[in-house]
């Protein structure tokens, strides 16, 4: 790691930068928790960096720029100041600029930069009279102390040019100047061998059909720095890994991807893949991808660890000991199909998916009220229970109106308050697509624009609202939402009105007497929506499987692409030609052979994580687990405002007192959703089941399971054997039965002790922990 | 000693190795703490832990450490001011141990904002952030880290001990956000001033005697037969999973560790410095985790918004307890030659009007706050900044939250402009700008 990282400001502004500009990159995902890898690869990069910058400037001072010619702002300035970084995020582009110089993030409003250039701060940053003179390149060229250090060389063409624009009058624009339409990567898609190299062309393309190469000036990017690095050259140095990944180029706000395939270098018998067991469609799109890749799926799962995954992916319960003797003596041949059946008509269903889908849309109530998001949690409940079609469901949502106090899903609309705040939940949460950058600035790895963003906001722009707003110290009093008829959504730089336009839907402009927000619902639920089915299906995928088939799940885009796209798209279509079941949905995806998968990786599949080729081991998420705590131990936890009894996945809201939740990661109540939640282990989560005193209180209870079990006559074998089925879903191991056994036959030990031990011991076990 | 079925002993458990998993052993903070308390003088930032008492409510800066004893009577309030130990420094007569103990702490009396909502005021002095959106006085909001989350993230776990802690309550914006919820508080609830006071989860339950809690960890090793994938292309989460109980095991059993959670090991006088009260205790626990690797620590105490009352309530109590402890904490720190490797701060969200309202109350005044700092480096005896004479407005050398989140960064070693990513990847500047308060390094 880099110690020049910390403290010596000038050095880690320039080296950060080069994070910023690349900020919903694959390097987040890798390193979010990581800092001081995150830091190391900075470090790196900016050493490599700087050395090109070097070389470029050199480069450039040979080849000769057309100095005689006009330079324009938008066309020759511009770039080269993206390019130098004087408009990342942590530099001029900050939200307060940096030592009163401001400029937008990548670039999104030049009128404002050449103003804040040519204009302000009393016109001292151009000097006309004397172009060298100017602040803009003494501090640039550290002529005068820059923070940033020095970025542009004085013996160089970037240099000259910059002199050459200030002696001609610093115009904006030349007059008749074509506009940048396009800017197009060159090998776009390529087959490569493993650790490879190729270097990228880039060209912008403008409105009059000319051309210019600008490979020089582009920011690249690569999303999977396993599959291949790109450096700030557009040099892709392919890695030893098979599979599919790309390099996303920006250029101007403009972007385009260069696919990168590398076929596996070993491809495995065809007869391999015709001999495996295919359930339903969903393994035969699998298989192939395995195929290409030179991948090899793991075994079938067992009957026991079938029945344990299935019941907490599908309900979040553990089987009863009951249901898994039942299970395992079955020996029907479709027992696994008529489980999930089962499985799906249990109450505990419509619990267990409130909870996941309140992460996602619940307000926090100290903000909006207690009212309301009770009443949000109990239309989630009621929409599962009564398994709603996805669609119908949405529509309810995103079209509520009325009272905060009597119709939940309002809630929502009391808590985003304005159009621009809904458009980007709605596009996060329902398209998956996080459209969230482009209220500010350029999406910096997609071709959202601040238009895209508000023109989503503009379906919202009609509502009107009445009552208390929000207020301390919680908005008590009901507020009322309606679609008003009128009003409307402006672009926050251009001031231009919105026509309501979803990205990549077609323009829907205002009706009068028609919700627009009805008109947003139908073309989500119109079965060639390219977001709206991919992204539910590819959510609850995720949840079966452990990884979206677009991971993260929300971050759909075309330089995000999804590891099988024939997949996704499969289980779209099916999705909504079968009117949006999601119990269908959730059924294709259990039954299939790929979720029925063994954990345990063979020797060609072992460093294969995105392709579904072995099942994921995923720890129990909080509410689940403490209920299986609970379970195991016949002794409920209790919560405030809830009846006795209750299951934690009943809870309505994460304020609801629970250190055990807590620990294991329920999203904290004061944050702002939308909230994935942490499935990492802590330490928090060993010391919590080791040692907590409230699950040795539920191991000890005298109204407990484990209490009535010491009580009864039953011999030890078959007590543990209880506490095997009940824990586990299996039956102990010969080894696992003499083992557990010496519970019994330690010095002091009692029967309840004996019991207690041998439950603490298995919560306490990452068999128990996981889903496996 | 007592040998479990697998004939392993309590001690032996110490002996398993740890140089493969993350974080610090417990024997590796105390072989440093040892070193720095050598060293005695500066103890390097990775090094030092803080103790961060919060006073929920915003206290007064008239009735602590910023009296205007010449402002007319319905400002001055009901109290007077009292000399300190440094000559030419006046405290409130509320707060008579320290402004004997004057020479060991820093009062800032210059810092400020411009929110008056609790749940703004919160989250500011708490993240060095404001809120990017209004938020009432009631709300629990959190929409960047921590300052203690931070911590976290950045030192991870050492000697098997959660990196931040919160008694008896986390505060309201003291969550992780969007570093994940293995960085939140771990919060010890509680009142520690109890004889059945115990820190939760970090020792063998009471009722399960140690014999019997080794010999349930060993068949417990013996029965968790699912594989592990070592190979680290797999990723396997359950070999993490090991990774936390290993560190989890080591913290039940050394017996150093255990000694730091229980105060009733503290001499009764040390405890009486402290005051004996929760409060108080809340402090000396606090002191007690710093000495066994807690990095960062906060102390929350509810009710300091005074609207009503205010002369009443100081006197009640409030006044004492905090002068008591906060005297105590320092003084203990400097005794044991600790204070150099442990920050401690004091403050609230705001300070309260200038006006004594006709409740005999004062409302929320941001324009002027009081905050002491103690410990790592920081000189003793010192007053930085100043309000106007009547204490309305921080006057001279104001600073604002972001100083005051850079400097307690610095101090803590941590980078406080180094960018953050959130969920979605979108960059984020941990403090946006702020400046080290000069003082503060001198």
């Amino acid at each position: 790691m880099s110690s020049e990282y910390r403290y010596q400001r000038g050095k880690w502004m320039c080296s950060s930068r080069i994070c910023v500009g690349i900020c919903s990159g694959a390097i987040r995902g890798r390193f979010q928790h990581e800092p001081r890898k995150h830091r190391s690869f900075c470090a790196v990069g900016l050493r490599v960096y700087r050395l090109h910058v070097i070389l470029l400037l050199i480069s450039l001072a040979g080849s000769s720029l057309a100095i005689e010619a006009p330079v324009s702002f938008i066309h020759d300035v511009m770039p080269h100041l993206m390019k130098a970084g004087c408009a990342s995020g942590n530099c001029h582009a900050k939200p307060e600029g940096q030592n009163n110089f401001k400029l937008s993030v990548f670039g999104y409003d030049p009128k404002h930069d050449y103003n804040e250039i040519v204009r302000d701060d009393r016109g001292r940053r151009l000097f006309f009279a004397a172009p060298e003179e100017s602040l803009l390149l003494k501090k640039a060229t550290g002529d005068v102390p820059h923070e940033g250090g020095p970025r542009i060389d004085k013996k160089g063409a970037v240099y000259s040019m910059l002199i050459a624009w200030i002696k001609q009058g610093a115009p904006f624009a030349i007059e008749g100047e074509p506009k940048l339409e396009a800017v197009i990567v060159e090998p776009r898609e390529q087959r490569y061998k493993k650790s490879a190299a190729q270097a990228l062309k880039v060209i912008a393309k403008f409105s009059n059909g000319t051309t210019k190469d600008v490979t020089a000036l582009t920011d690249y990017l690569s999303q999977d720095k396993e599959m291949a690095t790109v450096d700030e050259h557009g040099l892709v140095k392919v890695g030893t890994i098979s599979g599919e990944g790309v390099v996303v180029v920006r250029y101007m706000g403009l972007v385009d991807v260069a696919r990168i395939t590398v076929p596996a270098d070993k491809v495995l018998p065809p007869e391999l893949y015709a001999k495996l067991p295919v359930n339903n469609e969903i393994d035969r799109l699998v298989h192939e991808r395995h195929q290409k890749l030179g991948i090899l799926p793991s075994a079938t799962c067992t009957d026991e660890e079938f029945l344990r995954r299935a019941s907490i992916d599908l309900i979040g319960k553990l089987p009863t000991a009951e249901m898994a003797k039942k299970f395992l003596a079955d020996t029907r041949a479709d027992k696994r199909a008529k489980l999930v059946d089962e499985l799906l008509e249990q109450p505990n269903y419509a619990d267990h998916w409130a909870v996941k889908w309140g992460d996602l849309i619940r307000p926090n109530p100290s903000r909006v009220g207690v009212k309301p998001v009770y009443l949000l949690d109990t239309w989630l409940r009621d929409s599962f229970r009564q398994n709603k079609p996805y669609s119908l469901m949405v529509r309810e949502l995103l079209t509520a109106q009325g009272s905060t106090h009597d119709y939940g899903p309002v809630a929502v609309f009391r808590d985003k308050r304005e159009p621009a705040d809904t458009g980007g939940f709605v596009s996060q949460i329902f398209l998956g697509v996080r459209l969230e950058c482009a209220k500010c600035h350029h999406h910096p790895s997609e071709k959202w624009t601040q238009e895209d963003y508000f023109q989503l906001a503009a379906f919202f722009g009609q509502m009107k609202r009445k009552g208390q707003g929000i207020s301390a110290p919680i908005s008590g009093e009901p507020e009322f939402w309606w679609y008003g008829g009128k009003g409307e959504v402006t672009h926050p730089i251009t001031d231009a009105v919105m026509t309501p336009k979803p990205p990549d839907g077609p323009e829907m402009p205002y009706v009068e007497g028609q919700d627009p927000r009805v008109a947003l619902t139908d073309w989500m639920a119109s079965s060639d929506n390219p977001f709206f089915a991919k992204a539910i299906v590819n959510r609850i995928w995720s949840d079966f499987l452990g990884r979206g088939i677009v991971d993260p799940v929300d971050d759909i885009r075309v330089s995000n692409p999804p590891t099988n796209a024939a997949l996704l798209d499969w289980l779209a279509q099916d999705f909504s030609t079968n009117d949006y079941d999601l119990k269908h949905l959730m059924r294709t995806i259990v039954n299939s052979r790929t979720y029925q998968l063994s954990s345990q990786p063979n020797e060609h599949n072992l460093s294969d994580n995105k392709n579904f080729s072995r099942s994921l081991k995923r720890r129990l998420s909080a509410e689940v687990l403490l209920d299986a705590v609970c379970d195991i131990t016949g002794v409920r936890d209790t919560f405030s405002g809830l009846p006795p009894n209750a299951r934690a996945v009943q809870t309505w809201n994460h304020k609801l007192d629970s250190d055990f939740l807590d620990a294991f990661g329920r999203p904290n109540a004061s944050q702002e959703c939308p909230c994935e939640r942490e499935r990492k282990s802590s330490v928090v989560q060993a010391l919590h089941l080791m040692n907590s005193n409230s699950l040795q209180t539920k191991l000890s209870s005298s109204g407990g399971k484990i209490s009535a079990l010491a009580k009864s006559d039953t011999p030890e074998p078959k007590l543990i054997t209880e506490i095997y089925l009940t824990a586990y879903n299996r039956l102990p191991k010969a080894d696992e039965l003499k083992t557990s056994l010496r519970f019994f036959s330690t010095p002091g030990a009692t029967r309840q002790t004996a019991i207690e031990d041998l439950a603490w011991a298995l919560i306490n076990s990452a068999e128990f922990v996981f889903n496996h | 000693m007592h040998k479990n079925c697998n004939g392993l002993g309590r001690r032996d458990f110490l002996q398993v190795g740890f140089g493969a998993l993350g974080g610090v052993a417990f024997s590796d903070i105390l072989a440093l703490r040892a070193q720095a308390a050598q060293a005695r003088g500066k103890a390097s930032p990775d090094q030092i832990n803080c103790i961060l008492v919060w006073l929920d409510g915003g206290p007064s800066h008239y009735e602590t450490f910023d009296p205007k004893p010449t402002a007319p009577q319905d400002i001055r309030g009901e109290f007077k001011s009292i000399p300190t130990s440094v000559p030419g420094v006046h405290f409130c007569e509320t707060m008579p141990l320290l402004a004997k103990s004057f020479n060991k702490f820093t009062v800032v009396r210059s810092i400020c904002h411009k929110d008056p909502n609790h749940g703004g005021g919160n989250h500011y002095m708490m993240t060095g952030i404001p809120t990017p959106v209004p938020v009432g006085c009631g709300a629990f909001v959190s929409f960047h880290p921590s300052f203690g989350s931070m911590v976290s993230h950045e030192r991870g776990v050492r000697g098997g001990l959660p990196g931040y802690m919160s008694m008896p309550s986390a505060s309201r914006s003291g969550g992780p956000n969007f570093l994940g919820a293995q960085h939140a508080p771990f919060v010890i609830g509680g009142d520690p001033s109890s004889k059945s006071f115990r820190v939760r989860d970090v020792a063998i339950p009471q009722d399960i005697s140690d014999g019997r809690a080794m010999n349930r960890n060993s068949l417990r090793a013996s029965l968790d037969n699912m594989k592990r994938i070592t190979d680290k292309a797999a990723e396997d989460p359950t070999v993490g999973f090991d990774q936390f109980y290993q560190q989890g095991m080591e913290l039940v059993t050394s017996t150093t560790a255990q000694a730091a959670f229980d105060l009733s090991k503290e001499p009764e006088a040390t405890r009486k410095l402290y005051g004996e009260n929760d409060f108080g205790q809340r402090l000396l626990l606090a002191r007690r985790l710093a000495e066994v690797g807690v990095s960062f620590s906060v102390a929350y105490w509810g009710g300091w918004d005074h609207h009503r009352g205010i002369f009443k309530t100081f006197k009640d109590g409030y006044a004492q307890k905090l002068d008591q402890g906060l005297n105590g904490l320092i003084t203990d720190l400097d005794q044991r030659g600790m204070l150099d490797s442990t920050l401690v701060i004091c403050l609230g969200e705001f300070g309260r009007t200038p006006k004594v309202n006709k409740d005999a109350g004062r409302d929320h005044w941001p324009g002027a706050m009081s905050v002491l700092m103690a410990g790592a480096g920081i000189p003793g005896g010192q007053i930085v900044g100043a309000t106007d004479p009547k204490g309305y407005y921080a006057a001279e050398n104001i600073y604002c939250p972001e100083d005051f989140a850079v400097s307690l960064y610095t101090k803590l070693g941590i980078d406080p402009h180094q960018i953050l990513h959130t969920n979605t990847g979108r960059p984020m500047q941990l403090v946006n700008g702020g400046k080290p308060i000069k003082e503060l390094f001198a």
